[in-house]
């Protein structure tokens, strides 16, 4: 042990930066699924995907950037556990392909008037990569206690 | 009277099932999560454009209409997820401090829309006709943040208190 993490030091810390990094990634899902359900032709049908997601994209980074930041800090407190846990990994794989998605080909076909067709298939792959990540999260504790 | 039903309850098959199968539970968990997230989103956008903090531009009355369905949508899901998750454990649920503070919480939920609904959210046409967005509208959106934030916060600490049947989750 080269120097212990001050995290650890307190039984509250893990919960309270868990609360944090679920109302971060509640903000961020929830204003990118604004712009996915207007995609599906659901919800705020009076603005376009542009302007949706022009009046959500600063909130869905603050969130994002919260739950990231939250994230970090969380995999601190026991880093070889998540390393060693293929839950982990999983939601890792499914984070970047999320955000990667989300500002590339999801950011493109929403500035854009695509197809309806485009539209729907871009929305749900975006809401499923999103919400894999939840299901990841969920799952490196039922791994943890040994289900895995 | 209440603790018998609450035992009855939880050990019918599909709740006793779902206590004993982590991943199922997880699962269950994980949908009540997203759907959490859904949700969140539609709350939140609702209370920003009431504190004109987002969709400036676009009435307060298009995103409050626009929204109820899918938020009522959302809710449903969530609430009906969180209720199999209870019955799962209905009698550690019941004696768990944080689960009580999450009802409460849901009761103000109830009375804020008592309040609020006939004099911001169904008149949302008024406020935009307003030259500034009325007090009570953004005393409304604080209150719903507010409420909401506890009730996530309630909703984690659960999974803290020791049970009969050891910790929930971490």
């Amino acid at each position: 042990m080269l120097a212990a993490n001050p995290l650890n030091s307190s039984s509250l810390v893990f919960p309270i930066l868990e609360c944090f990094h679920i109302a971060g990634f509640a903000v961020a899902i929830g204003t990118v699924a604004i712009v996915d359900f207007r995609l599906l032709d659901l919800g705020l049908r009076d603005q376009t995907p542009a302007q949706l997601s022009g009046g959500t994209s600063l909130w869905m980074l603050g969130g994002l950037i919260v739950a990231v930041f939250s994230g970090l800090l969380l995999f601190s407190t026991d880093p070889d556990m998540y390393y060693l846990n293929w839950s982990f990994l999983i939601k890792m794989v499914c984070l970047v392909l999320a955000v990667v998605f989300n500002y590339t080909i999801h950011a493109k076909v929403v500035a854009s008037s695509a197809s309806p067709g485009a539209y729907r298939l871009v929305a749900w792959i975006s809401l499923a990569l999103w919400i894999s990540i939840i299901f990841g999260g969920i799952f490196i504790a039922s791994v943890r206690s040994g289900l895995g | 009277m209440i603790l018998p039903v609450l035992q009855w309850v939880q050990n019918v098959g599909v709740f006793s099932d779902l206590r004993s199968s982590a991943y199922v539970y997880s699962v269950i968990l994980a949908l009540h999560l997203s759907a959490i997230s859904l949700f969140a989103g539609m709350i939140l956008v609702t209370d920003l454009r009431l504190l004109g903090w987002t969709l400036n531009r676009y009435p307060i009355a298009g995103v409050v209409d626009r929204l109820r369905v899918l938020k009522r949508i959302g809710f449903i899901l969530a609430a009906s997820c969180g209720f199999l998750l209870f019955c799962s454990k209905a009698e550690e649920y019941f004696y768990n401090p944080f689960f009580r503070m999450k009802l409460i919480l849901f009761a103000l939920v109830a009375l804020h829309a008592l309040v609020f609904r006939g004099s911001v959210y169904n008149r949302a046409l008024e406020l935009d006709l307003a030259p500034r967005v009325p007090t009570r509208a953004k005393v409304a959106a604080w209150l719903s943040l507010a409420i909401w934030i506890g009730i996530l916060i309630a909703g984690r600490a659960i999974g803290y208190v020791p049970g009969r049947s050891g910790m929930h989750y971490l």
